[in-house]
């Protein structure tokens, strides 16, 4: 009763025409994005972000959750038709994608990569609308040091499962968190490095953050590795898939929903892991694991799927918990901070219609993204004919405009060009910026919880590990820091051993 | 054993001087309070000292089985591109939006070393075409085009 009730509210709001609107422009800029390699969601939604500020916070959020799984969409056709991922979540379909298109089946590839990723997101819509009330409802019960404890989990898990060096993720975390501290302290009233200038009182803008680091922090990137190879449309477009297809394509596209919606909720996951996870399940299931490289149709269904669904369900924590679980969801958490709203348990009882319509929303811009992309799968195609050198100034420009449009501000334009300089060097530096990201917007959060929890406590430190929530979430965070840095340490040494 | 500039080391050295210049920056400007009733200084301090802690196993880790160098670096793009957003910064107030965007592309466009003159101004005056448009035109931002 209260499901479809919920829904339905969702439906009402989702479909009225300004919403419809802005999920409309989010998945067509997404698609865009996803096509165009070297523009990725992540820079798209930081470039983006000041604009969302003159809208509604729900138009903002829809939009910018269009551009997110829109993205999904078009990264998996440029690596159908030219073996090009256009974002990472489909760097698997290419393996089976390209080999399609190459057979002459590109049209076919096609759709199934819209079928499997329509069919995911309509079941995660479902899983969503399910889940998050009840998930919410445990939340409202956490207490300062719950919070607190689940905020480090959070933060530790969604860097650990990411790839790359654990240490330097936690480093990177810790340094976004300390650039968070920057402002006047809201216990004290001190002012914390903010070196006698006013304008860091509040401290600094997330998307000043996000649009140096991302925007121009990979433009500079993009462009010290020079010009990308791009390839040809192969093959005629036959689109709609027999009977036959449908049969193939259906076992695989539950499978890599499910193994999907699953790992999109792990702090870490998202669509990356997914696509992988879904792949190498279908190879290992498959009667014939050979046909798989050599475009295999279900080496597509399945890690489509799976990317999409993830992408919706990492959704679930930032909703009901208000944490991020990769860096996408960190920038939704900064869009509606910039809005004056906390994700987190209280904001589905506040905000329904924001909560629901934004979850009725994704089915209504899947939907969108299904009718939309396969006629204008040609024009999409040859939008990757546009050289970078026309693209980067134009990204730049953008950039630079829109941090200087947040507050009118030239100094938050100069701040984002050295950040953007920051994180070129991390980039060389083989650090991810994403954990960065994520620290600096869960940062002042610990720190308002676990001043707030040892507060209470009288300066017990280990109200910690006597709630039974925080002790858990403590242990999780332990056990996930032990598992996964053991095997480095322990290659370490023997490579050392070997050595000497 | 010999010490490369490995990406590790690198890292490491960041983090340390990061780590170690904060702790000291704080420690002497802001007070650390007790548990119960934490001063401004803190949380930072503790922050600060879980990198220096990161920077230590990394630079450990470094020592002992060093990673990938990391490559010499190109100049002259990341220069001039962090160059043009700087200059973007610095003349918006002043210029203008028309002419800073103008600059900003230009000097972007000479981060290529194949640019063409004639072709870097034309997408100069192309894209402060649509920027305008879209950002001055359509939405209302309130710049000023020109200097006054």
């Amino acid at each position: 009763m209260g499901f479809f009730q919920d829904l339905a509210f969702g439906f009402s709001i989702a479909l009225l025409p300004v919403n419809l609107l802005y999920a409309f422009v989010g998945v067509v800029l997404g698609t865009l994005v996803g096509v165009l390699p070297g523009l990725g969601p992540v820079a798209t939604i930081s470039i983006l972000l000041p604009v969302t500020f003159t809208l509604e916070p729900q138009q903002a959020m829809i939009m910018l959750a269009g551009i997110y799984y829109g993205a999904q969409y078009g990264g998996s056709t440029t690596a159908i038709l030219v073996n090009l991922p256009g974002e990472s979540s489909s760097v698997v379909t290419t393996i089976d994608g390209y080999q399609m298109a190459r057979k002459g089946e590109a049209g076919l590839a096609l759709a199934t990569a819209a079928l499997a990723s329509f069919f995911a997101g309509t079941v995660s819509t479902f899983i969503i609308a399910l889940a998050a009330p009840a998930l919410a409802e445990v939340a409202l019960k956490f207490g300062p040091a719950d919070y607190c404890s689940l905020l480090v989990f959070g933060l530790v898990g969604a860097v650990i499962l990411a790839h790359g060096s654990v240490v330097k993720a936690i480093g990177m975390i810790l340094i976004g968190m300390l650039i968070g501290t920057i402002g006047i302290d809201v216990n004290t009233s001190v002012p914390r490095f903010t070196f006698g200038i006013p304008q860091f009182g509040d401290g600094i803008d997330f998307a000043v953050i996000a649009m140096g680091i991302f925007g121009i922090g990979e433009t500079i990137a993009n462009l010290t590795q020079g010009e990308e190879q791009r390839g040809r449309v192969a093959g005629a477009l036959r689109l709609w898939p027999s009977w036959r297809d449908l049969r193939a394509i259906f076992p695989p596209s539950v499978r890599g929903t499910m193994l999907g919606a699953a790992l999109g909720v792990l702090p870490g996951g998202g669509p990356v892991l997914a696509s992988f996870s879904a792949y190498a399940l279908e190879k290992r299931l498959a009667r014939q694991p050979e046909r798989f490289g050599k475009g295999a149709i279900e080496g597509v269904a399945a890690p489509e799927a799976a990317n999409n669904a993830a992408a919706q369900t990492s959704f679930i924590p930032l909703l009901t918990l208000g944490l991020p679980s990769n860096a996408v969801m960190a920038l939704m958490i900064g869009a509606l901070m910039m809005h004056g709203l906390h994700p987190g348990p209280q904001l589905m009882r506040d905000k329904p219609e924001l909560f629901w319509g934004l979850i009725a929303s994704m089915w209504v811009g899947n939907l969108m993204l299904v009718v939309l992309n396969l006629p204008l799968v040609g024009l999409w195609a040859r939008l990757l004919a546009i050289p970078y050198r026309f693209l980067y100034p134009g990204i730049l420009l953008i950039c630079c405009i829109g941090v200087y449009s947040i507050n009118n501000s030239a100094l938050d334009v100069v701040i984002a060009s050295l950040f953007g300089l920051f994180g070129y060097g991390l980039q060389r530096l083989r650090c991810e910026p994403a954990p960065l990201l994520l620290g600096f917007i869960l940062g002042p959060l610990i720190e308002e919880n676990l001043r707030r929890a040892l507060l209470i406590s009288h300066g017990d430190a280990a109200v910690f590990i006597e709630r039974p929530i925080s002790a858990t979430f403590l242990a999780l965070t332990v056990a996930l820091v032990v598992v996964l840095a053991a095997p480095t340490i322990r290659g370490a040494r023997e490579r050392a051993f070997n050595e000497g | 054993m010999t010490i490369r500039n490995s990406s590790d080391l690198l890292t490491a050295t960041l983090f340390l001087a990061f780590g170690g210049g904060v702790l000291l920056y704080n420690g002497t400007h802001y007070s650390i309070g007790t548990l119960a009733r934490m001063g401004a200084g803190c949380y930072p301090m503790l922050l600060c000292l879980g990198l220096i802690a990161m920077g230590g196993i990394l630079m450990v880790q470094a020592l002992i089985d060093p990673d990938e160098a990391v490559d010499a670096i190109d100049i002259r793009p990341v220069a001039l591109l962090v160059l043009a957003t700087l200059l973007f910064g610095l003349l918006i107030e002043h210029a203008g939006l028309l002419a800073s965007s103008m600059m900003l592309v230009l000097a972007a466009r000479f981060a290529d070393r194949d640019a063409a003159l004639a072709e870097s101004a034309v997408l100069a005056a192309a894209l402060t075409g649509i920027a305008t448009g879209l950002f001055w035109y359509a939405l209302g931002l309130p710049f000023s085009l020109l200097p006054f």
